[in-house]
């Protein structure tokens, strides 16, 4: 039953920030076609879907946090995998797009 | 026998899904091979499937999928990111059926 429910989390988890990757990476080539507006419009959707992502894995952090122990999954670290990652395309893809600006000026 | 091959990171994810789909599969009496890759082993993989499914973490790999996808002649597309955060291997069950067209 446990596993069940961090599977689920996982799951949830990795839908969404990966939804919020995809998007990001889509900002990022609208960005180099010189679709800027486009690439705003991603990079907002992709903020939704993270801003998901991450309550989802906050309710895991706050049952640990509350002594209730979560068991180790392979799966839910594969989902923090995705978080992060995603964490930190978002950021490098933001300073990208403003130099594909600076190149389109 | 349907042949519905899933991509996504490493190929771990949809694994689940994968027992998931197979289940509903059984439970519907359709005799289906399914199997999970990693996205860099799906190109490969497509030259003996029916049909590619994505995981929504490989959303925007779609365009390069597409390109072998008409190459071997199969239909693709994304997991719903709903169906898939639920693992609702009977959602995507019937999805890849849908695009097979049949």
């Amino acid at each position: 039953m446990i596993n069940e429910s961090i599977d689920r989390i996982a799951f949830q988890m990795i839908s969404n920030v990966g939804s919020a990757k995809s998007l990001v990476m889509e900002a990022l080539y609208a960005a180099k076609e010189g679709n800027f507006t486009l690439a705003e419009e991603k990079l907002a959707q992709a903020k939704e879907y993270f801003v998901e992502g991450h309550k989802v894995h906050a309710t895991l952090i706050q049952k640990e946090a509350a002594g209730d122990k979560v068991d180790f999954s392979l799966l839910f670290m594969h989902a923090e995998d995705q978080l992060i990652s995603t964490e930190t395309i978002n950021e490098l893809v933001k300073e990208m797009i403003e130099l594909y600006k600076r190149i389109d000026n | 026998m349907k042949r519905i091959l899933l991509a996504c990171s490493a190929g771990m994810s949809t694994s689940l899904l994968v027992s998931k789909m197979e289940e509903a599969a059984k439970a519907k009496g359709i005799d289906a091979e399914i199997w999970a890759v990693a996205q860099d082993k799906a190109p490969e993989e497509m030259k003996r499937a029916d049909v590619l499914l994505i995981g929504p973490q490989m959303r925007f790999m779609k365009k390069k999928f597409a390109v072998t996808a008409e190459e071997v002649g199969i239909p693709l597309d994304v997991i719903d990111p709903v169906a898939y955060g639920r693992i609702d291997g009977q959602a995507v069950l019937d999805k890849a059926l849908k695009l097979i067209g049949d």
